[in-house]
C-alpha cells in the first residue's frame, strides 16, 4: 500500500477538493482510504457529501491529559516544612497556565493553556496536583458513496493535543486499510507546518504539495517545502486556480522545475469548483468536465511513485 | 477593565455592545477556523485603515506560516530568537533509571534499558517534567532556539507618518511542533509595546488548537472571517464554540459574500446570536490584488473600520 499526503501550508489552497476528487478517481480502479489529518476543522467527509451523522461510528480518544487541583491538599502546604510560598507548580508550568491568586494564596490553573505536561504534579510537594486522563477528541469512520471508507477526526473544543489526534486516526485507518486490503491511503492534511502537519507526514511514501498563484500560498509552500525536505519525502506539486494570475503561474512552473518537484497537474480558476463544495459533492462528479484534470494528477502521481521505487530497487 | 455589558434589542436581534468609557486600549483577533477565509487579508487592510487615524500594533500569530509581512509593505527587522528549553543532560551523574522517559508525555525521551536516554530536541516541548523526575541531576536546563521574532514599520508614501502602524510576526523554526510556545514569545515581545498604541490586532492561524487559543488568550473582541460554503459554516460554528469557552465577545464576517450560499452563514449567526457585521464581495479586483500579495483597498474594509471604531470603541472614524 502507498500513502499520499496532500500538503500546502497555506489554508485555503484546495487540499480538500483535490484530496476529495482525487481519492474518488482513484477508487474507480483501486481500494482507497481516505484520512482527514485536520482534526481542528475537519472537511474532507462534507466534501465528500457526508454528515457527521451519517458516520457508521465515532469513539472517543482519551490521549490528553490535564492537571486536576485539589485545594485540600495544597492548603496543607503553609505547614509543609519544605517549601511554604514557594509557588513551586507555578514556577514549573513553562506554558504559563497557573497563575498565583495572592488574595487566596492558592493557584489558578488555566485549563485552555494546560498541555497536561504533568511539571507541576512533579514539582509539587503535598499532591494536591494530579494529571487526569480527559477525552480530547473522538474518531469517526464512515462510509462515502463512492465505495471508500473516510476516517476522520474532531478535536474537542478547547483540547489540545491534535498531533497526538492524527497519530490515532492513521492507526484506525490502518486497521482498516489491512481489512480491505487498501492499496492507496490518502491523507488530507492542515494547514500550517505544525505538529499535526508533521505527525500527517511521518512514514509517508510521497506528498502531493497543492498551491496557487498567491504571494501567501507560494511562501507558504515553500515552508512546506521544507518541511518535506526535512523528513526527506519525494514529493509531486499541483497548481489550484491557475488562472487567477497567469505570469505568476509561469514563475510557479519554473520553481518547480529548478527545485526538480514534478509538476503533476493544474486545476483551473472556476466557480463550478464552488458550486461543487456548495452542492457537497466532489468536483470531478460535480462536473464530468472535470474528470481529465484529476485523472492527469492520479496518472502523473502514480508514475512518479513507480519512478521512484523503480529507482529505490535499482 | 472598564468594561460593561449590555444587551440592546436591533432589528429583532440581540446583540452585545461593548461600552467604552474613555479611551481604551482594545484588542482584536481576527480568527475564523478555516484556513484561506481571508484572515490576513482583513487584518492587514483594517489595520491599514484604522492606521489613518490611530496608532495600530497588528500582531500575525500565525507563526507556521505568517503572511501578513507579505501583504503590507513594511521594514524587516530581526528582534530576537524564540527560545525554549531543551534538557541538557550530563551521563555522569545518570543512573539509568529511566524516569526522565516515564514523565515525558511527548515521546521526546528515548530510553532503552541499561543505556543513557536519548532526547529528540524536535520533540521536547520544553515542559520540564523530566528534569523534575530525574534523582539525580543528570539532566539540567538548557534551551534550543524555535523561531525568529520580526517587525516592521509600515512604508508609507513620502510625506505621511510612518509610525502609525507596526507589525510584529514571527517565523517557527521548520521541524518544530511547540507552535504556542513561538505565539506566546511573539505576544509577550507585543506586549511590551502595546502602551504607545491605540489598537491591537491579532491574526491568528488556521484551526481552533493550543496556537490559536495562545493567540486569542485576553483578548476584547474577536473577528470570525468566514466564507459562504458548507466548510466555512461548518469550521465557524467550531470556533464560536472556542470563542464561547473564552468568554471572547464575538462579531462575525463573511468573506467572498457573493459566492455560494450566504443562508449558511445567516444561519450560524442567528443559531449563535453572533451578529454579522459585515460583508466583503468577491470581487476579480480584491482577487488580483490578493494574488499579487498587495493591500486590498475597498469600501468595505473601510465600512468595517468604522463599524468597529463607533461600535466598539465609542470614538468617530474619518
Amino acid at each position: 500500500m502507498k500513502t499520499i499526503t496532500i500538503l500546502s501550508g497555506k489554508g485555503g489552497a484546495g487540499k480538500s477538493t483535490l484530496t476529495a476528487s482525487l481519492s474518488v478517481t482513484l477508487a474507480n480502479k483501486n481500494k482507497v482510504v481516505a484520512i482527514d489529518c485536520d482534526a481542528d476543522a475537519p472537511n474532507l467527509a462534507l466534501v465528500l457529501g457526508l454528515d457527521e451523522e451519517n458516520f457508521d461510528s465515532w469513539e472517543p480518544l482519551t490521549t490528553g491529559a490535564k492537571i486536576q487541583f485539589s485545594k485540600d491538599k495544597c492548603k496543607s502546604l503553609k505547614f509543609c516544612p519544605n517549601c511554604p510560598g514557594l509557588q513551586k507548580c507555578m514556577n514549573a508550568c513553562n506554558f504559563s497556565a497557573i497563575t498565583w491568586n495572592t488574595e487566596e494564596d492558592l493557584p489558578e490553573i488555566n485549563e485552555l493553556l494546560c498541555v497536561g505536561c504533568g511539571a507541576c504534579q512533579l514539582a509539587c510537594p503535598t499532591g494536591a496536583l494530579t494529571l487526569k486522563k480527559v477525552e480530547n477528541a473522538r474518531i469517526g469512520v464512515g462510509k462515502t458513496q463512492y465505495g471508500f471508507p473516510i476516517i476522520s477526526g474532531q478535536l474537542k473544543i478547547g483540547e489540545s493535543g491534535s498531533g497526538n489526534v492524527v497519530n490515532a486516526l492513521r492507526m484506525k485507518a490502518s486497521e482498516i486499510a489491512e481489512d480491505i486490503q487498501a492499496d492507496y491511503m490518502i491523507l488530507d492534511a492542515a494547514a500550517g507546518v505544525g505538529c499535526p502537519v508533521i505527525a500527517s507526514l511521518r512514514g509517508i511514501d510521497y506528498v502531493i504539495l497543492i498551491t496557487e498563484p498567491t504571494s501567501a500560498a507560494f511562501w507558504d509552500l515553500k515552508r512546506a517545502i521544507e518541511l518535506v525536505d526535512h523528513f526527506n519525502i519525494p514529493c509531486g506539486a499541483v497548481i489550484n486556480r491557475w488562472g487567477i494570475n497567469k505570469d505568476f503561474t509561469y514563475q510557479l512552473q519554473d520553481y518547480f522545475q529548478t527545485n526538480n518537484i514534478p509538476l503533476l497537474g493544474m486545476i483551473p480558476y472556476d466557480t463550478r469548483f464552488i458550486e461543487a463544495l456548495v452542492n457537497l459533492k466532489p468536483a470531478v462528479v460535480y462536473e464530468p468536465n472535470f474528470k481529465t484534470i484529476f485523472e492527469d494528477i492520479m496518472n502523473n502521481c502514480l508514475l512518479n511513485l513507480q519512478e521512484i521505487s523503480n529507482a529505490i530497487s535499482q | 477593565m472598564a468594561w460593561e455589558w449590555g444587551e440592546e434589542e436591533e432589528d429583532n436581534k440581540i446583540v452585545c455592545i461593548i461600552f467604552n468609557p474613555g479611551k481604551h486600549l482594545m484588542k482584536i483577533a481576527i480568527t475564523g477556523g478555516k484556513g484561506g477565509t481571508g484572515k490576513s487579508t482583513i487584518s492587514t487592510a483594517l489595520a491599514m485603515e484604522l492606521s489613518h487615524e490611530h496608532k495600530v500594533l497588528l500582531i500575525d500569530a500565525d507563526v507556521e506560516c505568517p503572511d501578513d509581512h507579505i501583504i503590507l509593505p513594511t521594514t524587516r527587522e530581526k528582534v530576537k530568537n524564540v527560545h525554549a528549553m531543551l534538557p541538557s543532560f550530563n551521563p555522569e551523574n545518570c543512573s539509568k533509571c529511566g524516569s526522565c522517559s516515564e514523565v515525558c508525555r511527548e515521546n521526546a525521551v528515548v530510553f532503552i534499558k541499561d543505556k543513557y536516554p536519548f532526547i529528540i530536541s524536535r520533540q521536547c516541548n520544553g515542559c520540564g517534567a523530566c528534569l523534575l523526575a530525574c534523582p539525580s541531576s543528570a539532566l539540567k536546563e538548557g534551551q534550543q532556539v524555535i523561531g525568529t521574532i520580526y517587525q516592521g514599520q509600515h512604508q508609507q508614501p513620502p510625506g505621511r507618518n510612518s509610525n502609525n502602524l507596526l507589525l510584529v510576526w514571527s517565523e517557527m523554526d521548520v521541524g518544530c511542533e511547540s507552535t504556542s510556545l513561538v505565539v506566546n514569545a511573539t505576544r509577550e515581545y507585543a506586549a511590551s509595546m502595546v502602551s504607545e498604541y491605540d489598537h491591537v490586532l491579532i491574526d491568528t492561524a488556521a484551526g481552533t488548537h493550543c496556537n490559536v487559543i495562545s493567540a486569542m488568550m485576553g483578548v476584547d473582541l474577536a473577528l470570525a472571517v468566514t466564507e459562504p460554503t458548507p466548510l466555512g459554516k461548518h469550521d465557524l460554528k467550531l470556533i464560536l464554540q472556542l470563542l464561547k469557552i473564552m468568554k471572547i465577545p464575538t462579531q462575525i464576517i463573511v468573506n467572498k459574500s457573493t459566492i455560494g450560499d450566504s443562508n449558511l452563514i445567516e444561519e450560524v449567526s442567528r443559531d449563535n446570536s453572533v451578529p454579522l457585521i459585515q460583508e466583503i464581495p468577491y470581487e476579480r479586483e480584491i482577487l488580483k490584488k490578493h494574488s499579487r500579495g498587495q493591500l486590498v483597498i475597498h469600501k468595505t474594509i473601510e465600512e468595517l473600520a468604522n463599524t468597529i471604531t463607533v461600535k466598539f470603541l465609542g470614538g468617530t472614524h474619518k
